[in-house]
């Protein structure tokens, strides 16, 4: 005999998982925010709104996406992770192309899991981020690299309206035909919005502030030191530092780098290559 | 008699050339280390069955460097990157050379 049991009054319909497309530099991400996550409702709610707000102008990849699953603190992460990081509270775990971020509690922590994640990703994907205010001139990417307080935001605010990919966070990555610089949704302070669009490298140029406009070729050998610290890389594996280290000098061989000499007003676009 | 030390790279160091260059980065430190010209002539060489002097003698036969200038330079570069921890003794292998 079998018997039927259940609770006639609950409708057999979960709360749905909440899911979360987007694309940054042509990788294509999924991102789950379960139903039983957080016993808060209001704050898990309050993340997926904010990160479907912050990334919603990043569409459009093709390919299977990578998937992220966003779960509570309390839920470990199974198995040796191939690449995994702490920020504050909040936990990456990356194992076999999927991620698992924990202990995510606010809009920040979600953003710095997620940069670190892409920077892992990026290897095989023969790109990297780096710490630059993009400007798109003339249909092509000018690349300002430095660290806070170099003057990227500045250098930003100068340029053309509407041709800024960031202030802060620039992705490169290398394809057929050569070098091409991404949008991002990883801004500093001055964010002119989010621009899902790409351009082909015409430059890297390391931003000193001086009296004077004036730019200098910068040799290859240069060029990969002003990149080597400037790059987003949380990796200490030899095998993805050899990677890092390959690709970084293949930029620095393709892309021309030049030393920036500018003093904060417009007339330093005179200066710069057409 | 004295046993000869051969190094080797460290499996663990990243390290690139560039335009005669070599950029080495230890990533139990993050640190980067770069080699000009000649240190970068010495790195290539460095493959866990030259000796120092083995070493000297191709840099003093492929630049214009006195031979007791050449060993000094090149034993003084090898301590440096030995204390970096770039390089490792290689495993004693009797008989073999470069």
């Amino acid at each position: 005999m079998r018997r039927h049991l259940g609770v006639p009054h609950v409708a057999l319909v979960r709360r749905p998982t909440q899911t979360l497309e987007f694309s940054i530099g042509s990788v294509p991400f999924r991102v789950f925010f379960p139903n039983d996550y957080m016993s808060d409702r209001e704050a898990v709610n309050t993340l997926y709104h904010s990160a479907a707000a912050r990334y919603a102008a990043f569409q459009g990849a093709d390919g299977e996406p990578f998937a992220i699953r966003v779960v509570d603190s309390d839920e470990l992460a199974e198995g040796v992770p191939d690449f995994s990081y702490e920020w504050q509270e909040a936990r990456l775990h990356c194992r076999a192309g999927e991620a698992v971020f924990s202990g995510v509690r606010h809009e920040y922590a979600f953003d710095s899991l997620l940069r670190m994640l892409f920077s892992w990703i990026l290897l095989p994907r023969s790109g990297f981020l780096l710490h630059a205010a993009t400007v798109v001139r003339n249909g092509r990417a000018f690349v300002f690299t430095g660290r806070s307080g170099a003057g990227k935001s500045t250098l930003a605010s100068l340029a053309p309206e509407g041709s800024v990919l960031t202030d802060e966070i620039s992705l490169l990555r290398c394809e057929e035909g050569g070098w091409r610089a991404y949008g991002t949704p990883f801004w500093g302070e001055f964010r002119a919005g989010d621009v899902n669009t790409s351009a082909p490298v015409a430059g890297i140029f390391r931003l000193v502030q001086a009296p004077e406009n004036r730019v200098a070729p910068l040799r290859q050998a240069e060029l990969l030191r002003v990149l080597l610290p400037n790059v987003l890389f949380f990796s200490a594996q030899p095998a993805a530092q050899r990677r890092l280290l390959e690709i970084l000098g293949g930029a620095a061989e393709e892309i021309p780098g030049h030393d920036l000499e500018f003093r904060k007003e417009r007339t330093v676009w005179e200066v710069l290559p057409a | 008699m004295r046993k000869t030390i051969r190094w080797q790279k460290n499996p663990i160091v990243a390290w690139r050339a560039i335009d005669g260059e070599t950029v080495i980065i230890s990533p139990s430190d993050n640190v980067m280390h770069e080699l000009n010209e000649t240190g970068s002539f010495i790195w290539r060489q460095i493959d866990g069955r030259c000796s120092a002097a083995e070493i000297a003698g191709m840099l003093a036969a492929e630049y214009e460097v006195p031979p007791e200038d050449a060993l000094a330079d090149t034993e003084a570069l090898l301590q440096q990157l030995a204390a970096s921890a770039l390089l490792v003794t290689a495993a004693a292998a009797d008989g073999a050379a470069c």
